[in-house]
């Protein structure tokens, strides 16, 4: 490692503003309930935290996030139906885009790789309830570990490239996304995500590959919406459909799923919901250790170098701070900035131990605007579990 | 030379298409509690996912467990008779709960 391959940025940052309510998140951090690494693989996985095969729920391994780039067998993956096709023949694969367009398209994967633009962006794909073991009381949803996370480079054409060519109608202002996942009971509502035109840019994609290879099966092969800066609930997996409207239509996983209080700390007690709920969209600032490890034993004067990611929205991360005295002083580490701003932003530390017993890291993200990570004592609870960004403390024990 | 010649190949060419044929997605052998309801469980609490939901919230309360039943009838519509709502709960609080009510 070249410490002159590390950028390291300048841009001061200020106190961030962020809300505190009496109940806070668990100071043990991530309960991880399972956090073994299965002896059974998926399909294109290596090894991985599996919660559930039916639908498959798999975790990254911490290991993962040393890494500014997470590679695909190690990717996390999370579906929300039991039933994935389970096999497409990409020659016949197409996406119908429909609703209020000039005209009703339907794309092959060929006309897709050849008919457009090929753009690429490199993004955090992060699920909206990552960490959410590490509130406390337990929130609704899937307890995940630190690991419903990962960062791709990820190639395909521009949505907006692909509407422009169908052509909107006076009044569109909603775009619906479904993909080919389906419920086992007929009534369980559809996985389907809307967002408003608004909320799109240019870097929105429709992604047919992840770091140079074709998506694997079980992160949405052949194609997938990817948003970058927003949590990955409504990155669709095998699109199928994109439907343009004038209104909000009103589904489930839009109206209850991945919302959070609308007040500004977005917090609430158990006994005192807040009575209004907006959905999560975009991602706050927050950065994971990937090494060293809770509960790893590590020699006496032997150098440890702490690695870790860091990320936001794409605002841009400008520091990482690392303390070693359970957040008494705090010291920048250095970062590798080279994917660009939606993507990870690596940081090492490096920490010779000179006392024997247990020592704690703690890693804290600032971004350019000045927002950064609270104290996990400091974070504010919501019943569905999301956006918890508490800095990260691994504890070692010093031999 | 050799080597050479591999690097260029390798970027020029990505690694497409790596599955050929269906995806089998494998089975875990969840070590489920063997007990009074767990017929009722797995009649009710399997058809849209699997048993690792259950496991992955930990130990909890019963009236955590009747909130999950609740939340499965009230918005993904589980067709679950009140009798057996009730069979489940018991199940989960035997098995899966903290010895608290609350
Ligand atoms: C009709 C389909 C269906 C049935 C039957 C069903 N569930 Fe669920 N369950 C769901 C869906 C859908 C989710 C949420 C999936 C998601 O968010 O990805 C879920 C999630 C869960 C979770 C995760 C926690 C949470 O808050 O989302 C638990 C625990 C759970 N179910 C337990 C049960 C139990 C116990 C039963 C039997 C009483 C059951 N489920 C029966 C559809 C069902």
């Amino acid at each position: 490692m070249k410490r002159r391959d590390f950028l390291k940025t300048s841009i001061a940052a200020s106190a961030a503003i962020l809300g505190t309510t009496e109940l806070s998140a668990d100071v043990h951090q991530a309960r991880n309930y399972n956090n073994e690494i299965s002896e059974v693989n998926f399909p294109e996985k290596a090894r991985m935290i599996v919660h559930s095969d039916r639908p498959p729920l798999l975790e990254s391994p911490m290991s993962t996030f040393t890494r500014g780039i997470t590679e695909n067998d190690k990717f996390f993956v999370r579906w929300h139906l039991p039933d994935i096709p389970q096999h497409y023949d990409p020659d016949k694969y197409t996406i119908e885009i429909n609703g209020l367009v000039e005209k009703e398209l339907k794309i092959t994967l060929k006309e897709l790789k050849t008919g457009f633009e090929q753009v690429e962006v490199a993004a955090v794909q992060q699920c909206g309830g990552n960490s959410r073991s590490s509130f406390s009381p337990i929130t609704g949803g899937i307890q995940w570990g630190n690991g419903a996370m990962g960062c791709a480079k990820f190639k395909g054409v521009r949505l907006r490239d692909i509407l422009n060519r169908a052509g909107l109608k006076k009044g569109a202002s909603w775009v619906g996304f479904n993909g080919r996942e389906t419920a086992a009971y007929y009534k369980t509502p559809d996985f389907v995500r809307e967002l408003n035109m608004d909320e799109l840019d240019d870097h929105v994609i429709l992604a047919y590959e992840m770091n140079g290879e074709d998506l694997p099966y079980l992160n949405g092969y052949p194609i997938r919406l990817v948003i970058p800066g927003y949590y990955s609930d409504s990155w669709v997996k095998m699109l199928s459909h994109i439907t343009v409207t004038n209104k909000y239509k009103h589904l489930f996983f839009m109206d209850k799923g991945y919302r959070i209080a609308d007040n500004k700390c977005e917090c609430e007690t158990p006994d005192h919901l807040y009575k209004t709920t907006k959905p999560i969209t975009i991602m706050n600032v927050k950065s994971i250790i990937g090494f060293p490890e809770n509960g790893m034993k590590m020699y006496h004067n032997s150098e440890i170098v702490v690695r870790g990611v860091a990320w936001d929205d794409g605002a841009g991360i400008s520091k990482v701070m690392v303390s070693t005295d359970n957040g008494k002083t705090w010291d920048e580490a250095l970062l590798k900035q080279e994917n660009g701003r939606y993507a990870y932003t690596e940081f090492r530390y490096a920490f010779k131990p000179a006392k024997y017993g247990k020592l704690t890291f703690m890693a804290k993200a600032i971004n350019n605007l000045g927002a950064e990570q609270p104290l996990s004592k400091d974070i504010g609870w919501n019943r569905g579990g999301y956006k918890y960004n508490g800095i990260h403390e691994v504890t070692v024990e010093i031999i | 030379m050799k080597k050479l010649l591999l690097i260029t190949i390798l970027l020029t060419g990505s690694l497409f298409a790596q599955v050929k044929g269906n995806i089998e997605v494998p089975y875990i052998p969840y070590k489920v509690k063997m007990g009074k309801g767990f017929t009722t469980v797995q009649a009710n609490c399997l058809t849209c996912h699997s048993f690792g939901y259950v496991l992955n919230m930990g130990k909890q309360p019963k009236s955590f467990w009747k909130g999950k039943i609740h939340k499965m009838v009230a918005d993904f519509k589980a067709p679950i008779t009140k009798k057996d709502q009730a069979i489940i709960a018991n199940y989960l609080t035997e098995y899966y709960g903290n010895g608290k009510l609350k």
